[in-house]
């Protein structure tokens, strides 16, 4: 069981970016991809209309997991969907998967 | 310290806290997700694991792309992690598309908040 073979990407995007990243995602071979409704802010502190600050902005998570050698191509197509120039694009962590399991068959890998 | 990262069906999820709980592990975080996989979401009809792989073709229009799942992650110390992997496996498997995936992850550091207590202390 080498080392960081897999890597799992979690992406947090606009909520209505995330048909477009999906398909993109599956026309570039990433078809698996987990979907979580989150609420968070980044380093503008949430977004300020008049006096109201809000701070709880909704956004998508989206957590796949990836072989490696797949991990820039994987990171190129979400940047590039999600993109739209303005703050609130969100962002992209990477983190190490030692081992995957398919309970279906019991097998390893992805 | 390890992060069992487990999706599984929704109906699977007291079964699976049950297990858990007999072999000594109570604490999980639940978590609401949709998401797809290999098989591209439901399809209509739903391959079934005999059919053969040219009859996962998308047609593209008939398919659920995200199915409501469940995932769980159970933080625990290296040496249970075979043993979390194993149950969770057992629990869930049907040998039907969408029984779930299993990811095991590194975690660096753990505290628990109450007492200030760090590391395995912490997931104790």
């Amino acid at each position: 069981m080498g080392c960081c073979r897999m890597r799992m990407i979690r992406a947090i995007i606009r909520p209505e970016a995330v048909d477009r990243v999906a398909d993109n995602l599956e026309a570039g071979g990433f078809t698996a991809l987990t979907r979580i409704e989150v609420f968070g802010r980044g380093k503008q502190k949430g977004i300020k209309v008049g006096d109201m600050v809000y701070d709880n902005l909704p956004k998508t998570m989206l957590m796949m997991v990836v072989d490696d050698d797949k991990l820039e191509g994987a990171v190129k197509i979400i940047e590039d969907s999600a993109r739209t120039g303005n703050i609130g694009d969100g962002k992209i962590f990477i983190s190490a998967v030692e081992e995957a399991y398919t309970i279906r068959t019991g097998a390893r890998g992805l | 310290m390890k992060e069992v990262l487990a999706i599984i069906q929704m109906n699977k999820m007291e079964a699976t806290k049950n297990a858990l709980d007999v072999i000594g592990i109570p604490a999980i975080t639940a978590y609401k997700v949709t998401g797809r996989g290999k098989q591209k979401g439901l399809q209509i009809p739903h391959p079934t694991p005999s059919t053969s792989s040219s009859s996962l073709e998308p047609s593209s229009q008939k398919r659920m792309s995200y199915i409501p799942k469940r995932m769980i992650s159970v933080m625990v110390e290296d040496e249970f992690v075979p043993a979390v992997v194993a149950v969770i496996t057992k629990v869930n498997r049907t040998g039907n598309y969408g029984d779930g995936r299993i990811f095991v992850c590194p975690v660096d550091e753990s505290v628990r908040i109450r007492t200030g207590e760090r590391g395995n202390e912490a997931i104790t």
